[in-house]
């Protein structure tokens, strides 16, 4: 665990005064979730991708998405090879443990839709044949926000796919000066030494399923869940994928916080990256804070 | 889980307690071998269950129980029948307890105790009883969930509670079905035994035979009366009259005396009537604007005769009743058990009786050959008076002036019952005197008889009714006067006036049971007492006990209107509904937010106090961050908090079971006794 902090004190130093989404960003990878940031550009997404990419010594491609793009420049293609008159399977950039799409909104939804396929499945389907992805695989996308021009903004069911999202935002006036005294720390980011293994992050993986949540905790996030769906607050409640998604997260962030049991508090700060990309506010709501009213609205303990 | 099948060693006391309440009272009117073996067999439960002492093996058990057959067949005589059956039962039960070790057992053991306890009421039915039954009840009841959750913790109030809880929630639908559901005349009838018939008033009376009176304190009838209450004077309470005498004993007329027409039914108006009855219904109303009219209910023990008692001129409105010719009252059947009968008297009405030639035969009728004495003075006298009233007076006067004695021991007499009495001893209780004055009125002429009866009661403040015991038995006389009809003539009151005023403790000073009387009167709270508890025993008789079928019919048809299976029905359905709604909303209400487990009542309670001290706390709040709060607004109240939301976390979301909530609450009293919440602000404590 300690190997585990030390990797959150290392990427701290490469993504300034962003301590929480830092921490945010890791739990959903410990939860085995593809993280999805939402920023304008040059917040430091890309940067953050890369320091985790390094920090967990992963296999790491980037795919910067536009919207000429084909489900074949991600997922590889088949080629006839004239010598051996064969088949031979050319690998795209998603076989890797894990890729930064880049600007996914970018993309025409076929092109997206092949992504969250393989995000989903974990595995890619070529010609009739049917490849793995390595493990682990996370995607880390960036999306830039819905209202920019260019885009095409990704579906709620495929929002779904993505256990979190979470936009960095400008850094605080400290954060940013320190920022220019260092300079370009993308450098930096991918020069970071790694602060576990692979089978290390296994492990931390597994010890996050072990992670303890009692009926009271399970009760707490029913009844949030239920609140979703009967409130009248949202178009529709979360679903129980979501739900899952939820005490996946707050078992990681629990573990995080040093704890092998999940409290309240755990699943309060996983809430708002778990839910907000699920919830469609009914219309007249504001779309931003819907999810933290959630929280004001059901009690810890009946 | 596994099923533990022995029995769950926290139900042992329960069971055990349950047993010996159940049994014990059986044990007032068991035989001596069965009031040893319940308390042996619960020692020995007990010292079983301590390891003291090995179960009992085969031999021994099959020992015990043919010790318990033969006693049983030595008491009894057979092991049938309801007193029998029972000892056989009560023994068999104690014997359970012994050899009890699975579970099963158990069970068998705490049904027959239910069943033990119905048999309570064959011997027993007033309300101690009932409420001894309730208690016994409450107790084998709460060695169920010892029973049923082998892993509960061992807390034996914590089960009575639940027992008790159990039983209040059956108990309006207990009265429901006691009101309602339809009630069966017995199909058989249980034969006791002997002992237990009561003491009560014979149909034939010879003073000269009897050298003690005993006397019982039993109970002969309670009276409630609506409006007024007759003086003490006028408490004859009329049973039978004895108009043949043998010259020894006294007795009823002859049944080939009696005629069918001698008898009248109630409702008296639809039927043909003989012209006597014709004549009393007639002057009815003229006799009420004469004198007294004394409207009131009789509840009267089981006597075994058909025979009732009523002030004079009793009038009934039940077809269960009847008036003879004598002015008594009449039931068609045998009282076997308690009955309760509404009666109307009209004392005035003794005028309006006519007088038959039979009735002046018999009324005049005396033995040849018997008290030739008495005779001659009895001729002598009437001429001398002149007149019968004259004549009856004088022989009072002669009562009260001359030393006869009240004595419930009196010599025996011989041949000559009435000369010997008059002439010689002297000595005698109300058979004597009432013998001998009709004796003597007969003997000059003037029709006489006997009236049998009760004289007296006592009258209990609290529920303004009249007890009638045994030992207010007493005989008297009443004669024939030609224009007021037949007067009630008491001679033992010119002898004894204080017995007919103040009762016959006061007339027997040297009773021991007038000591007692004594005692009550020295102290006015145990009569109250005494009175009181009368006066419960009364209403459970009245409201209870006698709500037999008839009384049932009559309060449904009050209610219902026409009463048939379909309407009674109806009435259960509709009570047992309006019963279980409030059970069934709150249980509805209820499961719209999950149950609250004890921590969460915890977690409540804390906000509910931390909130009453001033601090403004949401309800989202999870633990930490209410204690970081809490601390915030109160600092003194910091490092408490920090401990109870800590225990409370570990507890409740940490899957640690060794955190108890009694540490949290622990905490929570410790907060409680802390003062200055909100930043040194002054808030008094609770």
């Amino acid at each position: 665990m300690e190997k585990v902090q030390r990797a959150l004190a290392r990427v701290g130093k490469v993504v300034l005064g962003k301590n929480e989404q830092i921490r945010l960003a890791v739990a959903c990878l410990l939860a085995r979730g593809h993280l999805l940031i939402e920023d304008l550009p040059g917040m430091g997404k890309t940067t953050l991708a890369h320091a985790l990419a390094r920090i967990f010594s992963l296999d790491y491609q980037r795919v910067q998405f536009t919207s000429d793009m084909l489900p074949a420049d991600i997922l590889g293609v088949s080629l006839f090879n004239a010598d051996t008159r064969e088949f031979v399977l050319r690998k795209g950039p998603v076989f890797t443990q894990l890729l930064l799409a880049d600007e996914i909104n970018r993309a025409t939804p076929k092109t997206q839709s092949a992504l969250l396929e393989a995000m989903e499945e974990r595995q890619v389907t070529l010609d009739g044949d049917t490849y793995p992805l390595p493990l682990p695989f996370f995607v880390v996308a960036t999306q830039n926000p819905v209202e920019q021009g260019g885009t095409f903004p990704l579906p709620e069911s495929q929002l779904d796919r993505f256990l979190m999202r979470i936009s960095l935002g400008y850094p605080s006036p400290e954060a940013e000066l320190a920022l220019l005294a260092a300079g370009d720390l993308r450098a930096e980011a991918l020069d970071l030494t790694p602060a576990l293994t692979v089978d290390e992050l296994q492990q931390v993986m597994q010890a996050v399923e072990q992670v303890h949540a009692s009926t009271d905790l399970l009760g707490y996030l029913q009844r949030l869940l239920e609140h979703s769906r009967s409130s009248g607050l949202f178009q529709a409640g979360l679903s129980p994928r979501a739900g899952l998604g939820m005490l996946r997260a707050a078992r990681a962030w629990a573990l995080l916080g040093g704890r092998n049991y999940v409290i309240p508090e755990d699943i309060q700060a996983v809430l708002v990256p778990v839910c907000e990309h699920r919830l469609q506010p009914v219309a007249g709501g504001a779309a931003r804070g819907a999810a933290g009213r959630l929280l004001e609205a059901v009690p810890v303990v009946p | 889980m596994a099923r533990v099948y022995q029995v769950p060693h926290h139900a042992f006391g329960w069971l055990v307690a349950g047993t010996f309440m159940a049994a014990l009272p059986h044990l007032i009117h068991g035989p001596l071998w069965l009031r040893i073996l319940l308390p042996a067999t619960v020692l020995g439960r007990i010292l079983i269950q301590r390891g003291r002492l090995p179960m009992p093996g085969r031999v021994l058990r099959v020992i015990l129980l043919g010790g318990v057959l033969l006693g049983t067949l030595y008491t009894h005589g057979t092991v049938l029948g309801p007193d029998a059956g029972t000892c056989l039962l009560v023994a068999a039960f104690a014997l359970k307890l012994l050899e009890m070790v699975r579970l099963r057992d158990a069970y068998v053991l705490l049904v027959l105790g239910y069943f033990v306890l119905a048999t309570t009421f064959l011997f027993y039915q007033g309300p101690i009883a009932s409420l001894y039954v309730l208690l016994s009840m409450l107790c084998l009841t709460a060695a169920l969930p010892g029973i049923n959750h082998p892993e509960a913790g061992a807390r034996a109030w914590r089960h009575f509670r639940l027992a008790l809880v159990m039983l209040l929630q059956a108990v309006p639908l207990m009265l429901l079905l006691f009101v309602l559901v339809p009630r069966i005349s017995p199909l058989w009838s249980l034969e006791f035994s002997q002992e237990r018939s009561r003491t009560g008033m014979s149909d034939s009376m010879a003073p000269g035979e009897v050298s003690h009176l005993s006397q019982s304190r039993e109970l002969a009838f309670r009276v409630e009366f609506e409006g007024a209450v007759p003086p003490p004077a006028a408490r004859y309470w009329r049973g039978l009259t004895y108009a043949w005498f043998d010259g020894r004993r006294w007795s009823q007329a002859r049944p080939q005396e009696i005629s069918q027409a001698d008898y009248v039914w109630f409702p008296a108006s639809p039927q043909p009537r003989p012209d006597w009855a014709a004549t009393l219904v007639a002057a009815r109303d003229e006799a009420a604007a004469r004198g007294p009219v004394y409207r009131y209910r009789v509840v009267q023990e089981p006597s075994r005769r058909n025979w009732l008692y009523a002030l004079a001129v009793p009038f009934a409105d039940d077809t269960r009743l009847g008036l003879v010719r004598d002015l008594r009252l009449v039931s068609r059947e045998e009282l076997n058990q308690r009955r309760d009968y509404r009666v109307t008297s009209y004392p005035a009405l003794r005028s309006s009786m006519p007088m038959s030639p039979a009735d002046e035969a018999i009324s005049l009728q005396l033995p040849e050959g018997f008290n030739p004495r008495a005779r001659e003075m009895a001729r002598r006298w009437y001429r001398e008076a002149g007149s019968a009233e004259a004549y009856a007076n004088r022989l009072l006067r002669w009562f009260r002036e001359e030393s006869f004695y009240y004595t419930l021991e009196p010599p025996l007499l011989g041949e000559h019952t009435v000369d010997e009495f008059l002439f010689g001893s002297r000595r005698g209780f109300c058979e004597h005197y009432a013998s001998a004055f009709a004796f003597m009125m007969r003997a000059a002429g003037v029709p006489a008889r006997i009236v049998a009866g009760y004289q007296g009661g006592e009258l209990n403040p609290v529920g303004n009714h009249l007890r009638v015991h045994q030992y207010h038995a007493h005989a008297w006389t009443e004669i024939w006067l030609p224009g007021s009809g037949w007067v009630e003539v008491d001679p033992t009151a010119a002898v004894a006036p204080s017995r007919i005023e103040m009762g016959p403790e006061a007339a027997l000073q040297d009773d021991p049971l007038a000591d007692f009387q004594g005692i009550m009167r020295d102290l006015p709270w145990l009569q109250q007492l005494s009175n009181r508890f009368d006066y419960v025993q009364f209403i459970w008789q009245k409201w209870v006990l006698d709500y037999d079928e008839s009384s049932q019919l009559s309060l449904l048809q009050r209610w219902l209107g026409d009463v048939s299976p379909a309407r009674i029905g109806m009435a259960l359905a509709a009570g047992a509904a309006v019963l279980l709604m409030p059970v069934a909303l709150w249980v509805l209400l209820r499961r719209r937010g999950p149950g609250r487990t004890p921590m969460q009542r915890e977690y409540r309670a804390m906000l509910k106090q931390l909130r009453g001290r001033g601090l403004v706390l949401s309800d989202d709040l999870p633990p930490r961050r209410l204690v970081r709060e809490a601390g915030g607004q109160w600092p003194a109240a910091r490092p408490v908090l920090k401990k109870w939301g800590r225990a409370f976390e570990e507890s409740v979301y940490g899957g640690q079971a060794g955190t108890s909530l009694r540490a949290l609450r622990r905490y929570r009293r410790q907060l409680r006794w802390l003062r200055g919440a909100r930043g040194g602000q002054h808030v008094s404590p609770g």
